[in-house]
Order: structure tokens, then C-alpha cells, then sequence
């Protein structure tokens, strides 16, 4: 392998640079520094031979040659320049260099030595490549030889004498770029698996420069020797060494230590007193007597010390004997005189430890031992996270039982607890929750309460404003938008009577006078106020009642018509006869007020009635007696307006709400009583509780409110169950503890409202029934609603023309 | 108006103190902080609110009471431990130097010692308190004197616990004041009753306790300082109270052999030796026991006095029995109610004198393998004057030969193995009596057992003594299933599940039809899958079965042997009833296999024979239907969840009624309450589901 190799690179060698082999020959002064530069190369690499033999031997060095051309072959082929190609250079023509450059002839000495040593001792494969290269070098020169001619000058040197250069483009190739590519356009990845690149202007191949891998494993291979500066010593002009001395000088320079050699920096102390006992003494004095007489101050002392011990001021000394006994073993009773201290009142003891339940037996039924699922989550757990510190186990024997692996962790944390854990006293509810729930009434005792629709009456054109159930519960009354009082069955619906008392105004208010021996019928549309006997479905007798009542009055206005109305010009009020065409339906009495009327209320006993006209102003709220067909006033001026009116159901008391506002005046007494609160904006009705201590409200603004008269002026209990306007709330009047509420959505709510007699409890209100079917028109809903006097029934009116019984 | 009110200057402000306050305040380092809180019993406090309390941004975690630590400021221990600092710097100044001497003479006169002996007093003003306090005491205390020495736990504290601890046993010995005992899975619980104290307390299992790198020896140390000074205390006023001498006299030589308890001898404090005194009350128990139990067990007890030769301590508990017999007679007379309509006032069940001696009359012999330090101390406390045990189980046996007719009981916790598979046993005859004629005792179970002596597990002493009555060894016995372990501390509450009666009577109505329900739902699905591996399992149970027999059969054999001896009454042939009730047992286990499945055809045969007649008297036959077990169930069921249903329904209508603050707090109570009857209804559940595959697992065997 070698062989080629080297040819190849002495080709390429001579190819490229060709002036280097004629260099010497052709231009001395010029390129002698080139050579001189070759030569201190070779010198460095010289002197490291020499080195070399110095240490290792000629020899080797030499097989460390051939090694080194053999090995790096190729790096020789990238023109690095090496000691065997110089030498093989010198070698071809010793007396030009020697006698062209005198400079380097020391070196040229080295450099021949060397050569001839390795000529001597090389191996055969060396001498025969020194022998090709030497002959190719000389076919190479031949080619030259032509350049110049070798004259003598005039010291008899020999001189030569260069033709004319032709003055051509690359003629002067010194500085020319040596090769030029000519592969063309052609990538290099062709020649990857070739060791060139392509081919020069001549054929010649171009071979791959050397690559950074290339350059280092060089350098690797060149191995500095030892004491190397790099330096011509000026002295010898030989290459500057450094000794093993030297350079151990220098390590220890770099250190910052002392670099003489032997130089001790911390010597042993020298003792200049040596101890050592001379002969003669410093001083000649003789000893002093004093030193041979006892002395007295020491006498003086002892004697006190002796005087002391005979007075025995000082005890011998004594050992401190032991405390007899162990100090841990107690032998006394702490407790002899106990008397017991009440703890502080701030002082929490530390809780005792729950006692071990049955999961922490070793051997425990067979439920409490947990299953796979109860593992895995206990093992999966964080340690903080798990309810019980440990897991149920099972050992069939009290032999199998291992120890307790986190005891000693436990009681540690006990400890922690008993000192760090800071104590707080808690309140533990301790109660039966089921005592929180209030003592309701159960749902059957509740019972009955109006649940189903059972019949509906139709008949009314628009709405049915109001509806009212006749004191014995057989008739219905109701009065609606068309101007029609009517009168129905209750159990069958059917329309039994009807009377159009109003052409142009709707009929606000419908209610019966209280009473079973009469059936009068109060009805009211606009300002005028009808009371009505419908005898054609009454008893003959029941109408004669009912006449007679509604007609003894007719005289009594007649008789004092000065006592009432003659000072003021015009009366609250005008009674009258409605008519024949009315007086033959049964409609015996009109009375006209100022306003519209919008509300009615009958007093227990059927002998007076409250009306309510909103927009009245100061005669908004009259009452009227029907015995002697009056009208009062009662109220001069009146705070707000007046919404609704009604009597105490036992007391002579009167009860007036205004728009957020209910009053109770005692009406023997003519003053207030009282003024209810009910947080309302807006009431839109009231009823009382027949007991008269309870009273209920409903206002525009969806609520329901429970009052009772004896607690507060503020609601006892505040109901929002609607979503609309309550429109009419009212209490059953017979014994059930029901009351209901309309609603503007078009529902009904049924409450169960239990009032008991004694002052300790208050009312119980349950709610049970939410009643729909009535349909909203026009945003209205349900108008109104009564209850039948005995019957958990309930009646009630509504915006869609119908009314409804419940029951 | 007054002058404008500085913040923090009253109120909780000033009450209260941070943990680094107080520490500054007080001058000393924080580990003497420590020592002195625990040795003081003070501790943080929860201020109602934390924010008026710190006076700092940063919250701060721990706080005191400042009355607390003004407290601590008179506290004499406070100086000591400024006294012991210096010292210590002197000590440490004098090592530095090389002066050991010094340094061991400054600590010989100079370091101060620290007793605890006034804050004792001062924490328990009174003698009850102290027993209050005794809990966590114990509890330490023997955890401290089963650990090993180490540098962190020097072997005096040690070796003072467990004095401390054996001195408090011999207490309860001698007073019969234990109560009851559990055998846990972390140790061994007690319980004791003092003074009208309950004391509960755990001792661990006698194994290398372990100890992680997060347990700080110095902070129990300093508890178990307290606790011993405190124990001390309570032992010497324990002692004094019945007439004894503390300390009680401790034979070290005993202790070395493993006496534990035995290493102590109790004196009485009158003149001369006054052991007798309690001695004689003892005995006297011991007679009144024998009065009281059944007259079997008294043919025995005379047997056994007969045997074991009495000398004329006897004679002299005859003679003080008949003087103690009406003084002793202070229990509670039971009040007849005469007339019906009177009330019925609830008494307490009968003292605790007749379970102080449950075990008086008998002599216990303890095996090698069962835990002889509880036991002994057990029967020790209930009564029992001779308990002997393996030599391997220490010194202080009242006998360590098995063979001791003398023996009544024997607790073992080894399975009676098979003849065969034991290792050979040495020449009796040679073993027994060796040169210097001292008789061997002979290991004699489980190669034989004695007649007239009965062997039960070490579980049986404990039942008996939480349920305070002697219980039927035959369910004990060695290698036989015991009975579940139950804790004598849970009382039973209403809705809660309780193991210790039937299912039946505690389950809500419906809940096991359901369960049924449920279950046959999942057994349809496995049931192909069962019927595979049962048959497999089958086989080799039965052989299992059979060598057990065997062994039993051996076993029965040497009963026989001894069979002469007149032993009528006792529970000694329990192994040949066994014997033949598992033989029955397994000769049952085919025959029901097969009559299960003729019985099933039967069934079907039958119901179509009442359908048959029902046609023929011309009812229908849905409502035969009805009476069958399955659909009756299911009716039941139906109608306990409408029940359920509509009490739920009340309930939430009720709900509706309650205000909002009322309703959240009632919802909070029925959280807690809902999940204890979870918890309850997990157990009934899981214990359906064991009775079944017990009952399923008889079927099939």
C-alpha cells in the first residue's frame, strides 16, 4: 500500500508545486527564504529527531519514520511538508543546496547525517521508495532542464542563466493559483468514493484536500518532546532545550512555590536555651540563707490552718454520699393533704381516646373486615386522607397476630396532640334532627280541602268580576263585565235568575247579606249600589222577610230628611226604587253614591254594609244602614286611598285598608286602633279571620301576607308563592281552618291557616293546594273567590267569563 | 367622651400570645419551651378570632394564653433550666480544655435536678384527678417499657418503666380492679376502674416496635418524665390505700429469668409478714366464687383442692369466710316491684366482686406459644392464685410441669396437628428423670392431652372476662373457629348495627328482601361460571377434611386411654364429639347435596299439585300464587319501600316548612346521621353476604 501511495504523491507533489524543486536552482536570493523557511521547518523536526536519539536511539526513530511516511500517506499527498521529502530533495542535488545557501548549513549537516543514518539503517522498503522517488525526481528535472543554461561567472561559480520569459498569461506561476478544477459542471458527490477531486488543467488528478480529522490525528502524531521551547539557543545555534532541571524550576515557579532547590520554608525551631546543663554557673553568688530557714508566713498560715481544725471550723473532707435511694422510687404521698381546686373555667382537659370499636379486634366479624375495593381505595389513599389509621384484619389465631407497625408513630402523635394541638371546646349538637321539623299537622288531618274542579258556570259575556255563595250555600251569585247579576245553582251550575242592572258599566261587586232567614243580594255597578230579593228561586216567606227588610227604611228618610242630609246639601248617598222593569226581576233598592263603587262588605249581623269607592276621595268608604236607608261617612278625610273595607266579624270594629296601609277604628268609640303594616305597595284585598284576630292580605305585588292583630303590626308570615297579582284572598267563614288567595296567574292557592285560641302558639299555616284552570286573558286571571258558608268548597271568578267550583 | 381606645391593648389582643412571643418573653430556648409546656400541661389555644388576636401580617399558627404564660414566668423549673444551661457551658468549656475531671465533677455538684414532684401537685390537686389523667400515662409508659435501649431511650428510663408499670399490674392484682380487655389489632387494651376512674390503656404486642426517622425521642421523653414521676406518685398512693409497702420488694436475680411480674413480692405494712392478709381476703374471694358456681365446677375446685394438698391457709379462709359472710354482703338487694301499676327503677347489674374472681378456682397452665405476660396478668386479676407456664416463658410459674394434675385449664393457641407430621420426642423415660432425680415436665400437648383438663385459646380468658362469666371452652378450643373478638367498649345504639345479635332483628324492614332481590340478580349471571369451579373446589376440600378426621380419629384414641377415670361433666371428650359431628357433618354434606335437588323437584311437583286442586275447587290460581315465599317477598318489599317513600315525602314536606338557617342546620344533622346508617347498612350488607356463603358452603359440603 505504501508504494502507490508514495508514487502518487510525488507526482502530485511535482505537479503542483513545480517550482519547488527548481526553485533552487532558478532564482537563489528569491526563493531562499523559502528555503530557509523549509529548513527551519526541517530543523524543528531535526532537533525533535534529535531529542529523540538522544533518549531513544537512531534506529527507532528511523522505524518511526517509515512508520510515519507509511501511515500518513496521504497526508504527505496534501502537500504538508515532510522531513523525508526534504531530505529526499536534498539528497537529488546536496552540492546546490550546500553551496547556495550557507545559512542553513548547520542544520544541513544534521539533515545529511541524519539522512545517511537513515539510508544506513532503514529498512529495504525504504530504500527502495527513496530510490523510485530519487528516479522519478530526476525525470522530472530532464523535463527542465531546458529552462536555463549553467554558465561560470566570473569568480568561477557556476551561474545560470534563465532564458526570457515569455511574457504569457500563467507564465508566471509562482503566485498563480497552483491548480485549477476542471471537472465542470459536475457536483462533487461523484468523486466521493475517489480519492480526488477532479483534474487540473494538465490531466492531473486533484486530490482531496486534507480534512480537519486529517490535520488533528497530524498533530496528534506529533509528540512534543519534553524540554521543547520552540527556541534557537544563541549560544550553540543549537535548538534550545530545557533540562529535567529546569523545567522542574519552572513547575514549581507556576505553583508559587520557592524555586531553589533545597530551599526549606519551615525550618525545625533552633533552641537557643538548649536546656543543656552547663558546667559553670552564670552567676557566682552564694545560695542565700533564706532559702534554708523555714518560712515564717507559711508558719503563720498553717498554724491558722491547724487552729481552724482544732475549733473545727474545717471538716475533713467528705465525700457527698449518695441520696439513699432512687430518686425515681417515690416515698411520700403526694396527695396527703389533697383538697380538691375547681379547674379553671378556661381549661380544656385533653380528650380521652375513643375506645377501640369492633373493626380493631384482631379477630373481627367477618362484616366489618373490608373488601377488595375498600383496600385498594384505603392502600390508594393519601395517609391524611384515610378515615381509620388502619385496616380491619382478620387472625384466625392469637399467635398470628403481628406486631402493630405505626405504634410507636401513634403514640408520638398522641404526644404531639397533648402539647401542640391547640383546644378548642365545640358544641356538639346533640339532638334528634327530627326535633327541629315543627309538629305539623298530618296531611289526612288536613283534610278537607277543595282539590278538583267539580262544576263550571258559564254564561257571563267578558269577565266575571265577582262572585259570592249565598249564606245557606245553595246559590251563587256573580256579576261580570256584560252588566248582568246572576244567580246559579251551586252544586248543578245552572243559571237560575239574571238581571242586567247596568247597560254601559260592568258590575264590580257582588255579595249576599249574612243571614239564613233573608236573601238579599247586594250588587254594585258604577255608583249605584242594587240590592237584590231573587224571589222567583226563594221561599215566599224568605221573600217576605227579605222585603221587609229591604223596605222598612223607605219611610225613615222620608220622616228626618232635615236631621240628615239638611245642613249639607247634598247627601252621601240617594236611596231609590231601581225601576219596574228592575223591581219585577226582584231589584227593590238603588243607591247611588259619588263614585264607582268597587267594594262591599256586609256587617255580621246583614244590617249595615261598607262600601268602597277608590276614587272618592273623602267619601270613599261610607257605610250604610240598611234599617233606615242611610249613608255615613265615616271618615272625613282619609290617608290614602281606600282599597278595601270590612267589619270586625265579633267587635264594633272597622277595618280600612288603603294602598299599604290597614287600619282598625273602633267604631263606638269613634278612634283608631291601630295601624298594620304590611310592607305592601299596594293591597288589593284583606280578609279576617272569622276568630277577628288574624287577618290576611293580598297586595298587587304577589304577596300574601298572614297578620296577626295580637303579635305585631308586621306580617307574621310573608307568602310569595304567586307569580302574579293576588287579587281577592279570603277566609272559609264556617269552622274550617282554610283560607284561599286569586291570583292573576290564573291559579287559586289553598292554605291550611289554623289559628288556636290560646296566646302561646302561634297560627300554623301549611300550604296545600294550588287550583288552576282558569285561563288568562288579557294579563287578568282569577277575579275572585268565597268560600261556601259549611262545604270545603270554594268558588271563584274568573277573567275568562267562567266561575268554578271547588271542592 | 373618654380618651380614644389604643387597638390592641384589651380584649383578645391581650389574651392572647404567639409562641415566639412567649418564648422571648420567658428567655429561654425553644426545645425548654417545650419541656416546660409539656411538663406543665399547657397549651395552645384557638382564638375565636384570629385576626383580632395577630398583631403581624403574617398569620401565625400557634397561640397561648397569655394568663398561661404568665404562669410559667413563677414557674421554680424555669431556673433550673437556666441553671442547667450554664452549667452545661461550663461542662462544655471544661471537655474543650481536655479537663475531664473537671468536667465530671461540675456535673456531679453543679448540675441542678429536676423534679417534678410540685407540678404534679399542682396538675392534680386531688388524687382522682391524677387517675383521670392515667390514660395516655399507661399507654406510654407500657410502649416505653417494651422498647429497646438506645441512645434516644436509655436503658434506666426503661427499665424504670417498666417497674412503674409491673408495680401498677401488681395493683390491679391485688385489687381486682381490672375490668375488661381487648385484644386489638395494635396491642392489647385494658381497662380498669379506680376510685370510680375508668382507666383505658394499650400495650403493644411483644414485638421490635418500629421506629421511623420522624418520631422525635426527646419529645416522648420528656412525657415519659413527666409520666413516671407521675405513675410513681400514683403507685405509692395506690399502694398505701390497701396496706401495702411501696415500693414493693424487686428480686433482680427474678427479673434477669424473666420473672416480670413475679420479680415483685408485695408486702403488707403491718408488723411481721402480712402477705397472709391478702392472702386471706383473696381466698375468702376465691370460697365465695366457689359458692357461687355451679356445682359441677365446685365438684371440681374440691377435686383440685384434694390434689394439690392444701396447708392451713385454707383452713384459715374457711374460718374467715364464715365471719365475712354478711359483712362482705354489701351488693345491692334487688328491689321486687309488688303492686303492677308501680314504676320500675332501673338498677346496676350485680358488682364487679364475683367477676374479680372469675378464674379463682382454677389452676391455668400457659403453653410456650401463647403471650404469658398478658395472660398471667389477666387471670392474675381476675382471681386466679395458680397460673404456671412453660419454662421458656420466663420465671415465677406457680408449676412449669404440664403434667401437673394440679392443672386445670390450659391455654394453647396450637393446632392440634397430626401424630405423624410432629418431630420425634425424646425417650420419656429417660427425659423425665433425669440423674439428679428432679422430674422434667413433659411436653405433652398436642401429642396427648390430659383427662379432666380443659384446653381452650387464649381468646376464651378474654370473653370471659369482658361478658364477666365463665363461657363454654368447647367453642375455644384448640384449632376450632373461634367466635368473633368484640369490643366490650361499643354500646349498642339504636340504628346501629350490632354484631352480637341476630341480622333479623336489627335490619329495617324490606332490606333483605331487597338484598335477595339484588343478589339473585348477580347469581343469575355467575351462575354458569360457579358451577364449574364448585365442583373443583369440591374434591379436594372433602380430602382435606378427611385427614383432619384422621388426626381426630388418632387423637381420640389416647382420650380413650384415659377414658377410666371418672371425669363425667367435663369438656374433656369435646374432641370425640367433635369427631363425630363433623362425621355427621360430612356424611350430611352428600346427603343434602341430594336432597337439595329432590327437593326442588318436589317443590315444582307440589305447586303443580296445588294448582291441580286449586282448579278442581275452582280458585284461581293467581291467588295461590300469591302465597308463595317468592312473591310474598316481593310484596313485603313493595310495600316497605311505598312506606319508605311516603315518610320520605313527609319528611321533605316538613323540610319546606323550616326557615332556611333551621333547614341547613337539619340537613347538617341528618349528613352525620345518614352516614352512620350507611356505615350500618354496609355491615348488614356484607353480613348477608357471609351468612349466605356460609349457609351456601354447608349446602354444598
Amino acid at each position: 500500500m505504501a508504494l502507490p501511495s508514495r508514487k502518487r504523491k510525488a507526482v502530485t507533489r511535482d505537479a503542483s508545486s513545480p517550482t519547488n524543486s527548481d526553485s533552487e536552482d532558478e532564482l537563489e536570493g528569491g526563493l531562499l527564504h523559502e528555503i530557509l523557511s523549509q529548513s527551519e521547518d526541517e530543523s524543528i523536526l531535526d532537533s525533535d529527531d534529535e531529542s529523540g536519539l538522544e533518549s531513544e536511539g537512531a534506529s527507532e526513530i528511523e522505524g518511526g519514520n517509515g512508520l510515519e511516511e507509511e501511515d500518513e500517506g496521504e497526508l504527505e499527498s496534501d502537500e504538508v511538508p515532510s522531513e523525508g521529502e526534504d531530505i529526499r530533495e536534498q539528497i537529488r542535488n546536496p552540492n546546490t543546496v550546500v553551496q547556495s545557501s550557507r545559512v542553513t548549513h548547520s542544520q544541513w549537516q544534521n539533515g545529511t547525517a541524519r539522512v545517511n543514518g537513515s539510508l544506513q539503517d532503514s529498512s529495504n522498503q525504504d530504500i527502495l521508495d527513496v530510490e523510485t522517488a530519487v528516479d522519478d525526481k530526476a525525470l522530472e528535472d530532464e523535463e527542465h532542464k531546458a529552462n536555463y543554461a549553467v554558465t561560470t561567472d566570473a569568480n568561477g561559480n557556476p551561474r545560470y542563466i534563465y532564458k526570457e520569459i515569455d511574457p504569457v498569461y500563467d507564465s508566471d506561476d509562482s503566485d498563480a493559483p497552483a491548480t485549477t478544477n476542471t471537472i465542470g459542471n459536475i457536483p462533487l458527490s461523484f468523486y466521493d468514493s475517489y480519492p480526488h477531486i477532479g483534474y487540473d488543467i494538465n490531466g492531473k488528478r486533484i486530490m482531496r484536500p486534507a480534512k480537519g480529522e486529517a490535520l488533528d490525528a497530524l498533530l496528534d502524531s506529533i509528540d512534543i518532546p519534553k524540554g521543547w521551547t520552540g527556541l534557537t539557543d544563541p549560544a550553540t545555534g543549537r535548538p534550545l532545550e530545557l533540562t529535567q532541571e529546569e523545567l522542574e524550576v519552572l513547575k514549581k515557579i507556576t505553583l508559587n512555590e520557592t524555586p531553589g532547590d533545597g530551599y526549606d520554608p519551615y525550618p525545625d525551631m533552633v533552641y537557643y536555651f538548649s536546656g543543656k546543663e552547663e558546667i559553670m554557673p552564670l552567676s557566682a553568688a552564694p545560695e542565700p540563707k533564706r532559702r534554708f530557714i523555714p518560712s515564717k508566713h507559711e508558719a503563720k498560715r498553717v498554724m491558722k490552718i491547724v487552729k481552724a481544725i482544732r475549733e473545727g471550723r474545717i471538716q475533713p473532707y467528705k465525700t457527698p454520699e449518695e441520696e439513699e435511694g432512687d430518686p425515681d422510687i417515690k416515698t411520700y404521698d403526694i396527695w396527703a393533704d389533697e383538697a380538691p381546686r375547681p379547674d379553671h373555667s378556661m381549661h380544656i382537659p385533653a380528650p380521652k381516646l375513643p375506645p377501640p370499636g369492633y373493626d380493631e379486634s384482631y379477630h373481627p366479624p367477618p362484616e366489618y373486615l373490608p373488601d377488595k375495593d375498600e383496600i385498594a381505595a384505603w392502600e390508594e389513599a393519601d395517609e391524611e386522607d384515610r378515615e381509620k389509621a388502619y385496616l380491619p384484619t382478620d387472625h384466625d389465631a392469637l399467635r398470628k397476630v403481628p406486631g402493630y407497625d405505626t405504634f410507636v408513630k401513634e403514640k408520638f402523635e398522641r404526644c404531639l396532640d397533648l402539647y401542640l394541638a391547640p383546644r378548642v371546646r365545640r358544641n356538639k349538637l346533640n339532638i334528634d334532627p327530627e326535633s327541629l321539623l315543627p309538629k305539623l299537622p298530618n296531611p289526612d288531618e288536613l283534610k278537607p280541602f277543595p282539590t278538583t274542579c267539580a262544576a263550571i258556570f258559564r254564561g257571563h259575556v267578558g269577565r266575571v268580576r265577582s262572585v259570592s255563595v249565598d249564606p245557606r250555600g245553595l246559590f251563587l251569585a256573580s256579576g261580570g263585565d256584560d252588566g248582568f247579576v246572576r244567580i246559579w245553582e251551586l252544586v248543578t251550575g245552572r243559571q237560575v235568575w239574571n238581571a242586567m242592572i247596568s247597560d254601559d258599566e260592568a258590575v264590580d261587586v257582588v255579595r249576599w247579606r249574612p243571614g239564613k232567614d233573608a236573601a238579599v243580594l247586594a250588587a254594585a255597578a258604577g255608583e249605584s249600589i242594587y240590592l237584590v230579593v231573587p224571589f222567583s228561586i226563594i221561599s215566599p216567606e224568605m221573600e217576605q222577610t227579605s222585603r221587609d227588610i229591604l223596605d222598612v227604611g223607605w219611610g225613615y228618610a222620608a220622616s228626618k230628611p232635615s236631621t240628615t242630609n239638611g245642613v249639607s246639601a247634598e247627601s252621601p248617598a240617594k236611596w231609590s226604587r231601581p225601576g219596574t222593569r228592575l223591581e219585577d226581576k226582584g231589584v227593590l233598592v238603588k243607591t247611588t253614591v259619588r263614585s264607582t263603587v268597587k267594594v262591599i262588605n256586609w256587617h255580621r249581623r246583614g244590617e249595615y254594609f261598607a262600601t268602597v269607592s277608590p276614587r272618592g276621595q273623602s267619601s270613599s268608604v261610607a257605610i250604610h244602614t240598611l234599617s233606615k236607608h242611610l249613608t255615613q261617612l265615616p271618615f272625613r278625610r282619609l290617608k290614602g286611598i281606600a282599597q278595601s273595607a270590612q267589619f270586625h266579624p265579633s267587635k264594633p270594629i272597622f277595618f280600612v285598608a288603603t294602598r299599604n296601609s290597614i287600619r282598625s277604628y273602633d267604631l263606638a268609640k269613634q278612634e283608631l286602633l291601630k295601624v298594620l303594616q304590611p310592607g305592601a305597595k299596594w293591597i288589593s284585598s284583606f280578609d279576617v279571620h272569622p276568630g277577628g284576630d288574624n287577618l290576611i292580605v293580598g297586595t298587587y305585588d304577589k304577596r300574601l301576607l298572614w297578620h296577626d292583630l295580637d303579635l305585631s303590626t308586621k306580617p307574621y308570615k310573608t307568602l310569595r308563592y304567586h307569580k302574579e297579582a293576588i287579587r281577592a284572598v279570603r277566609f272559609h267563614q264556617g269552622s274550617l281552618p282554610l283560607f284561599a288567595d286569586a291570583s292573576d296567574d290564573g291559579s287559586l292557592q289553598i292554605f291550611h291557616g289554623k289559628v288556636v285560641g290560646d296566646m302561646m302558639e302561634n297560627a300554623t299555616i301549611v300550604p296545600l293546594k294550588v287550583l288552576r284552570g282558569h285561563q288568562v286573558k288579557s294579563r287578568l286571571g282569577v277575579m275572585d273567590v268565597d268560600w261556601h258558608p259549611r262545604e270545603p268548597w270554594c268558588v271563584s271568578a274568573g277573567a275568562d267569563g267562567t266561575c268554578r267550583l271547588w271542592n | 367622651m373618654g380618651r380614644i381606645k389604643k387597638k390592641g391593648t384589651s380584649g383578645s389582643a391581650k389574651n392572647f400570645i404567639t409562641r415566639t412571643r412567649a418564648v422571648k418573653k420567658l428567655q429561654i430556648s425553644l426545645p425548654d419551651f417545650r419541656r416546660l409546656c409539656i411538663f406543665k400541661g399547657i397549651y395552645p389555644r384557638e382564638p375565636r378570632n384570629k385576626k383580632k388576636v395577630s398583631k403581624s401580617a403574617t398569620p401565625s399558627t400557634t397561640f397561648y394564653y397569655t394568663k398561661d404564660i404568665q404562669y410559667l414566668f413563677h414557674e421554680p423549673l424555669l431556673n433550673k433550666f437556666r441553671e442547667h444551661k450554664s452549667v452545661a457551658k461550663k461542662i462544655g468549656r471544661a471537655l474543650g480544655r481536655g479537663e475531664v475531671g473537671d468536667a465530671s465533677r461540675l456535673e456531679k455538684t453543679l448540675m441542678p435536678k429536676i423534679t417534678l414532684d410540685h407540678i404534679i401537685k399542682e396538675r392534680y390537686p386531688t388524687f382522682v384527678d391524677a387517675l383521670r389523667d392515667l390514660d395516655d400515662a399507661l399507654s406510654m409508659l407500657f410502649l416505653f417499657s417494651n422498647l429497646p435501649s438506645t441512645s434516644a431511650v436509655p436503658s434506666k428510663t426503661i427499665a424504670l418503666c417498666q417497674r412503674l408499670c409491673l408495680e401498677f399490674e401488681h395493683y390491679l392484682i391485688v385489687s381486682h380492679s381490672l375490668r375488661k380487655s381487648f385484644l386489638s389489632i395494635k396491642g392489647i387494651y385494658y381497662q380498669a376502674t379506680i376510685q370510680g376512674q375508668d382507666i383505658l390503656w394499650l400495650v403493644p404486642y411483644k414485638f421490635v416496635q418500629r421506629v421511623t426517622g420522624d418520631i422525635d425521642f426527646r419529645i416522648m421523653g420528656t412525657f415519659v418524665e413527666f409520666y413516671t414521676t407521675l405513675l410513681g406518685f400514683v403507685n405509692f398512693r395506690l399502694y398505701t390505700s390497701v396496706g401495702l409497702v411501696y415500693p414493693p420488694k424487686f428480686s433482680s436475680s427474678s427479673d434477669e429469668r424473666g420473672g416480670e411480674l413475679g420479680a415483685f413480692t408485695l408486702e403488707g405494712r403491718g408488723v411481721g409478714p402480712s402477705q397472709p392478709a391478702i392472702e386471706d381476703s383473696s381466698a375468702a374471694n376465691s370460697e365465695k366464687v366457689q359458692t357461687i358456681t355451679s356445682s359441677a365446677a365446685q365438684a371440681e375446685a374440691d377435686k383440685i383442692a384434694a390434689l394439690t394438698a392444701p396447708e392451713g391457709e385454707t383452713d384459715d379462709s374457711a374460718a374467715l369466710v364464715a365471719g365475712n359472710e354478711d359483712e362482705n354482703n354489701d351488693a345491692l338487694d334487688t328491689f321486687e316491684v309488688t303492686a303492677q301499676d308501680a314504676d320500675i327503677l332501673p338498677q346496676p347489674q350485680a358488682g364487679s366482686a364475683e367477676t374479680s374472681t372469675l378464674f379463682a378456682s382454677f389452676t391455668f397452665y400457659l403453653s410456650r406459644e401463647t403471650p404469658r405476660q398478658p395472660l398471667e396478668f389477666l387471670l392474675k386479676a381476675f382471681g386466679c392464685k395458680r397460673v404456671g407456664w412453660d419454662t421458656v416463658l420466663g420465671d415465677g410459674a406457680f408449676t412449669n410441669d404440664e403434667s401437673n394434675p394440679a392443672i386445670t385449664h390450659q391455654v394453647v393457641d396450637r393446632p392440634a396437628l397430626p401424630l405423624e407430621s410432629l418431630p420425634a420426642l425424646p425417650d420419656p423415660s429417660t427425659s423425665a428423670q433425669s440423674t439428679d432425680g428432679e422430674v422434667k415436665p413433659v411436653a405433652l400437648w398436642p401429642r396427648a392431652t390430659v383427662p379432666g383438663r380443659t384446653y381452650v385459646q387464649p381468646q376464651w380468658v378474654w370473653d370471659c372476662i369482658n361478658q364477666a362469666k365463665l363461657l363454654r371452652p368447647d367453642l375455644y378450643a384448640p384449632g376450632a373457629t373461634l367466635p368473633p373478638h368484640l369490643s366490650p367498649w361499643v354500646k349498642a345504639k339504636k340504628g346501629q348495627y350490632d354484631p352480637s345479635i341476630p341480622l333479623a332483628e336489627q335490619e329495617p324492614e324490606g332490606e333483605a328482601e331487597q338484598f335477595e332481590d339484588e343478589e339473585e340478580i348477580e347469581a343469575e349471571g355467575q351462575d354458569d361460571e360457579e358451577m364449574g369451579s364448585d365442583a373443583e373446589k369440591a374434591v379436594p376440600k372433602r380430602n382435606g377434611k378427611r385427614n383432619g378426621m384422621d388426626a381426630l380419629l388418632d387423637r381420640s384414641g389416647e382420650v380413650e386411654a384415659g377414658e377410666g377415670m371418672d371425669i363425667a361433666g367435663t369438656e374433656s371428650d369435646f374432641s370425640s364429639e367433635e369427631e363425630e359431628e363433623e362425621v355427621g357433618e360430612d356424611w350430611d354434606g352428600i346427603h343434602s347435596e341430594a336432597a337439595s335437588e329432590i327437593d326442588e323437584a318436589e317443590a315444582a311437583r307440589l305447586q303443580h299439585q296445588r294448582e291441580l286442586e286449586a282448579e278442581a275447587a275452582g280458585i284461581s290460581v293467581e291467588t295461590l300464587e300469591t302465597n308463595t315465599p317468592k312473591s310474598k317477598a316481593a310484596e313485603a318489599r313493595k310495600k316497605a319501600a311505598k312506606k319508605r317513600r311516603e315518610e320520605e315525602e313527609e319528611k321533605e314536606r316538613l323540610k319546606m316548612m323550616l326557615p332556611q338557617r333551621k333547614r341547613k342546620l337539619f340537613e347538617r344533622m341528618e349528613y352525620s346521621n345518614q352516614k352512620k346508617d350507611k356505615e350500618a347498612e354496609l355491615l348488614r350488607k356484607k353480613k348477608r353476604k357471609v351468612d349466605k356463603a356460609k349457609s351456601v358452603g354447608r349446602s354444598s359440603a
